[in-house]
């Protein structure tokens, strides 16, 4: 009874329409929150999923990973003979991470505590407080103490670039400090530097490497920019929410690709050469707007060297180290009326002025080295031989223009035939070649020498000549032209046509850059010279060679010449546009002249007149080409041929060396220095030779005379050199000889009107008896020479 | 000495029946899954906090394996016996309610959030578990014997027997038992104070009160309350939420972060997802990534078939709850059940909607899956319950 009772008050009584509710509201339940709610995440989910997951992926890639680079080593460059001119090095960059300091000075204090408590010694290293190491590190690294306090104050930070792009030494030292005392929180981080071992050597074909933008600007450092910044790498790894990387998680490594090397075709023998002719000449001759000088293997279009003046050292592009830049610079800057503001322009233009390659960048009156182009024009077409015969009254009349026009030399030239024409540089006999040539055919010539197109050298900044159109191209026209003037070109379009004209009528494209080698040794990419066409006859080359050797050989270029070499050239002297004052004086050489192996071009730009109007400088320097370019090109031509090894041709005073004799017979002594086309004189009267002056080996003009002592004693002692610029050959020579010295004479040498201008050793210097000193001769008696 | 079969009562013999095997099946692999994905998703963490990269893991494991116990003991009990045990469950969770109020028995929190009860050797649990399921409990037990309950008879002359009368006609008289009951353990939770399991608890309840057969106006009545109640609590914190949730990227700083990190995780998990263990944002980068936005990490390693399988395991579970309550024995088997399944529901669908910032953040989570030993072990006790009554559905059912 009692558990029927306790049934009924705590089970359910029956109740089949509850029952009924029950089931329909369950079923309603069961499709709400069985089915209908899931169906949006479903819905949900597939959007986040798949519709947006691109965008996920990407978000969480830049969120789980670090990308640190790898930097590229950037190729090197190299010249001709692997000498590197450009390269790159490892240097650190010293990085402060504050919170890491100030941690590891907590840990110092710990351990200093636990050494006091449990009575051990505290740390034999000092205590890393941030004066220390602020002082630590100004001193290494050459910085304010101050600057470094403040770095370090920043509690937060954990990148404080202190210094940048340290090298080795200070690098060396800081890790030396951190070591030493324990010191966590102080980062060399590696980057790269790029290093110019020759300094301002083809500054302006090199470039230089811009760290601020982390590529090269000028030269082949911008033109090969890619080829030679490799690809940089990088190296994925997964970090986790807090930024360490998990290393075992999994890492990713893209190599860096080390950039190309270059290998140019600039020979740093020969830069250094044609940079140091430049800079002489600039200085001896008051040159104001610089100039350049390039040389060119004309067979192959190869440029040996490309100076340019002013120029300014790679390795702190800009810092402006030209005098005369310097000095203009420094006018400014004292000029009391000049603002601030001038002063950073005028710094930014002589930047501009020097890191530009005029030789390409800039156009020019070529002036009379242009008469070379027309002379094998003629030639080829047959209008002229070496039979014809000019006559030059000084002046001619051009039909079309209502002045004569004049030739340099106002007196005229008189009866001349063709070689002396060109030796002359005579302009009324040019004009007349150009006559004969006619408008059509000297513009054909213009056209297939390459003066209206771009020679396509691998090489910023080639500008175009500025050149009447073939329409223009009348009748006057074409008398300036004849001669080079009125129209401009760029220096290196000369010097190929000129090679074309020498070098049997090729015109070859020039380049700077032989060789692209990838970082494993492999050329990626080799030139090979390229004809652009054939513009002359072989026939015609030569004819040219022999009719330019002339103008080297007695005409307006004998002060180019070098005792013992064959020298062909064509001198130049050509107004500028910035008008009276300012002319460019050229030379255009080559040599040998029976197989041309280097041409060069050697301008100076505004030699300064002593007074305004003048036609001399301060030094007394008759402003033209034949008496300024071409005295430095025989030099500069002597010292590249001796470099490349090209034979002298013997003459009577070519350099010889001398034999070794001590101890012959004076017979067999006499016949062995005769071999050697020496003289000889004798000191005592022994039967055999005991010394000798100059000792073996050593190289004298020929001709001259050995001292041979035959029991004698040789002397030892030391004589002063004479001073002999302003001399004749001949006095020089006695005068040398008297002191026991040698003459080596270069230059004008074989006119009576020559003079001696510059001894390589300088008077009053004490040298070793039998020493040859060279001597340079200029024959600036000729009025209007050179042009 | 065991009774033979045939000395035991009726019941008894009905308790003894088989449990609802589908029903079992998908428990325990839910269950699996969740613990393995418990492994996956908290080594980084335990590795991080310089602990045994298992040690989660084993814990979860461990009380897995005593919640299936427990489960199937209370599988073996006559659910006849929760009608009474329901009064006692629900005294003992309004006391632990306010027990938890208490100094010295919450656990201290820097936010002064009093929602856990530490139990020595067992961890922390929530009271708040506890009266979502004594809730339901007590309310099935009442509601399955409203055809039996007498009405208050007053006096036909007295001044109140009109408004009494009408008001027991709307069913109001009928409510206020359970009214009451909510209020107070609105007000106690509303102390803690603790939203979500609030929000589960109003859920489990209205869940068999819809379901016994209230009229559907006190659901639109209550509702309209509960979302006015809603929308006075909506200021300050509460309001930055629906913020964040428009545009989480727009808060970053300011709570968005771990919802950025939970889509990160799903949207990188793709089609297929990065499979089992390989997840990225676990490491310190998803907030608590074995917790309450596990089944973004789900969903980051096993990609959209897979959150859609567990999503679908789900799914058949609470269905299949569903079912075993149409087929329950009486009443209140069916209510019980109606009402676990749906608080299940409820509870999967707002963890899922949170985590793919469906909903604004509330702290709800993964049934199975969330670490929590107490509530896993809570959880699969209520499995047990609904087993308990799949056993006598092969019985004649009672009308």
């Amino acid at each position: 009874m009692a558990y029927r009772k306790k049934n009924r008050e705590i089970r359910q009584q029956p109740d089949r329409r509850a029952n009924r509710t029950i089931l329909i509201r369950t079923l309603i339940l069961m499709g709400i929150f069985g089915l209908a709610v899931f169906v949006p995440l479903f819905f949900r989910l597939w959007q986040i999923q798949i519709e947006e997951y691109d965008k996920y992926r990407e978000l969480v890639a830049d969120q789980q990973t670090k990308d640190s680079t790898v930097e590229a080593n950037r190729g090197t460059i190299y010249d001709s003979t692997g000498t590197p001119l450009a390269l790159s090095a490892t240097v650190y960059n010293v990085q402060l991470s504050p919170k890491e300091i100030i941690q590891c000075q907590k840990e110092y204090q710990e351990k200093v505590e636990n050494a006091l408590k449990n009575d051990k010694d505290p740390p034999d290293y000092p205590e890393p407080t941030a004066q220390f190491i602020a002082e630590n590190l100004a001193e290494i690294l050459d910085l304010e103490v101050d600057d470094i306090l403040a770095r370090l104050a920043k509690e937060n930070s954990l990148y404080e670039m202190i210094k940048w792009r340290v090298e080795a030494e200070e690098s060396d030292a800081v890790q030396a400090f951190i070591t030493e005392n324990h010191i966590s929180g102080i980062y060399l981080m590696p980057t790269s530097k790029r290093y110019y071992p020759k300094g301002s050597l083809a500054a302006q074909v090199i470039g230089w490497f811009n760290p601020n933008v982390g590529e090269g600007a000028y030269g082949v450092e911008a033109l090969y920019e890619e080829e030679l910044s490799g690809e940089t790498g990088r190296v994925v790894t997964a970090k986790n929410g807090v930024g360490t990387e998990m290393l075992y998680w999994f890492e990713d490594y893209y190599d860096a690709t080390d950039g190309d090397s270059l290998t140019l075709t600039i020979d740093a023998t020969i830069q250094s050469f044609c940079e140091s002719i430049l800079k002489k000449g600039v200085e001896q001759f008051d040159v104001q707007d610089g100039g350049f000088c390039i040389a060119m293997d004309p067979n192959t279009g190869e440029i040996l060297a490309w100076a340019n003046s002013p120029t300014y050292d790679l390795n702190d592009p800009w810092g402006v180290t030209d005098p005369v830049l310097s000095a203009y610079l420094e006018s400014v800057k004292n000029d009391p009326s000049a603002s601030e503001e001038a002063y950073t322009q005028a710094l930014q233009d002589t930047q501009l002025q020097q890191w530009r390659n005029k030789a390409i960048n800039d156009t020019y009156e070529p002036g009379s080295t242009f008469k070379s182009m027309v002379l094998a024009a003629a030639l080829e077409e047959g209008v002229v031989t070496e039979s014809d015969h000019f006559y030059c009254s000084g002046s001619t009349r051009v039909e079309g223009w209502y002045r004569p026009i004049y030739c340099s030399e106002t007196k005229g030239h008189k009866d001349q035939d063709l070689a002396k024409a060109v030796a002359n540089s005579c302009n009324p006999a040019f004009i007349e070649i150009g006559q004969r040539l006619g408008a059509e055919k000297f513009y054909d010539y213009l056209e297939d020498f390459g003066f209206l197109e771009l020679t396509g050298i691998d090489m910023q900044g080639e500008s175009t000549g500025v050149i009447w159109s073939r329409d223009a191209f009348n009748n006057v026209n074409l008398a300036t032209a004849s001669f080079g003037q009125r129209f401009n070109v760029t220096p290196i379009q000369l010097i190929t046509a000129a090679s074309a004209v020498i070098n049997g009528g090729h015109l070859m494209q020039p380049y700077v850059v032989s060789q692209v080698t990838d970082a494993d040794g492999n050329v990626v990419q080799h030139t090979e010279p390229t004809q652009v066409r054939q513009v002359v006859s072989e026939q015609t080359s030569e004819r040219c060679r022999a009719i330019l050797e002339k103008v080297v050989d007695g005409g307006t270029g004998k002060n180019a010449a070098v005792e013992g070499y064959r020298i062909g050239g064509k001198t130049g002297s050509s107004e500028t546009l910035k008008g009276e004052g300012h002319t460019i004086v050229s030379f255009l050489g080559f040599a040998p002249a029976d197989d041309p192996q280097v041409v060069i071009l050697l301008a100076y730009d505004s030699p300064k007149p002593a007074s305004p109007g003048a036609d001399v400088t301060a030094g007394g320097w008759y402003i033209s080409g034949g008496n300024m370019a071409a005295i430095m090109a025989g030099e500069l031509l002597e010292n590249i041929l001796d470099y490349m090894g090209v034979e002298k041709t013997y003459s009577a005073t070519a350099d010889v060396l001398v034999p070794n004799v001590t101890g012959l017979s004076l017979s067999s002594a006499t016949s062995a220095l005769k071999k050697n086309n020496l003289t000889l004189r004798t000191v005592g009267d022994g039967d055999t030779v005991t010394g000798q002056i100059p000792a073996q080996g050593a190289s004298i003009p020929g001709g001259s005379e050995v001292v041979l002592y035959m029991g004698e004693e040789v002397p030892t002692d030391q004589v002063q050199v004479p001073n002999v610029v302003g001399l004749t050959l001949e006095q020089a020579q006695k005068k040398m000889e008297e002191a026991g010295l040698y003459l080596k004479a270069s230059g004008a040498t074989d006119y009576g009107t020559s003079t001696a201008y510059e001894q390589e050793t300088a008077s009053g210097t004490l040298v070793d008896r039998g020493t040859a000193i060279e001597v340079r001769f200029t024959d600036s008696t000729a009025s209007g020479a050179g042009l | 000495m065991a009774k033979r079969k045939r000395d035991l009562t009726m019941e008894q013999q009905l308790a003894r029946g088989p449990m609802d095997l589908p029903f079992l099946m998908l428990v325990l692999l839910l269950t699996g899954i969740g613990v393995v994905m418990v492994f996956s998703a908290s080594y980084a963490t335990a590795y991080y906090e310089g602990r045994d990269p298992a040690f989660y893991f084993l814990r979860q494991a461990l009380f897995a394996g005593a919640g299936l116990a427990i489960m199937y003991v209370i599988s073996k009990i006559n659910y006849e016996t929760f009608r009474w045990l329901s009064v006692f469950a629900l005294g003992l969770a309004i006391l632990l309610l306010i027990a938890v109020l208490i100094p010295g028995i919450h656990t201290d929190r820097a936010d002064n959030v009093r929602r856990w009860i530490a139990v020595p050797g067992l961890g922390t649990f929530q009271p708040s578990e506890i009266a979502k399921v004594a809730v339901i409990m007590y309310f099935s037990a009442r509601l399955s014997k409203r055809n039996t309950e007498k009405p208050i008879r007053l006096s036909p002359r007295s001044n109140l027997s009109g408004i009494v009368g009408w008001l027991d006609r709307i069913g109001f008289l009928e409510l206020v038992p359970y009214g009451v009951i909510l209020l107070i353990i609105l007000f106690l939770m509303k102390l803690e104070p603790h939203m979500s399991g609030t929000i589960l608890i109003l859920a489990g309840a209205a869940a068999v009160l819809f379901a016994a057969g209230i009229k559907l106006y006190w659901f639109i009545l209550g509702g309209g309350g509960a979302a006015a109640l809603l929308l006075l609590s909506m200021q300050g914190y509460q309001s930055t939420r629906i913020l964040v949730w428009q545009d989480p990227w727009a808060y970053k700083q300011d709570g968005g972060y771990q919802i950025i990190q939970s889509l990160y995780a799903i949207g990188s998990g793709g089609l297929l997802g990065l499979g089992l263990g390989k997840s990225r944002q676990k490491f310190l980068y998803l907030p608590e990534p074995e917790n309450d936005f596990i089944f973004a990490i789900v969903c980051e390693e096993l990609g959209y078939l897979g959150a859609a399988i567990v999503i679908l395991l789900f799914v058949l579970l609470i269905i299949r709850g569903y079912w075993l309550a149409v087929h329950a024995r009486d009443r209140f088997g069916a209510l019980l059940v109606v009402g676990i399944t749906t608080l299940l529901a409820v509870q999967v669908f707002l963890n899922i909607s949170v985590v793919t910032n469906l909903l604004p953040t509330t702290g709800i989570s993964l049934p199975f899956f969330s670490y929590g030993g107490t509530a896993l072990m809570i959880q699969l006790a209520e499995m047990g319950m609904v087993l308990s009554v799949s056993r006598q559905i092969p019985a004649p059912r009672q009308e």
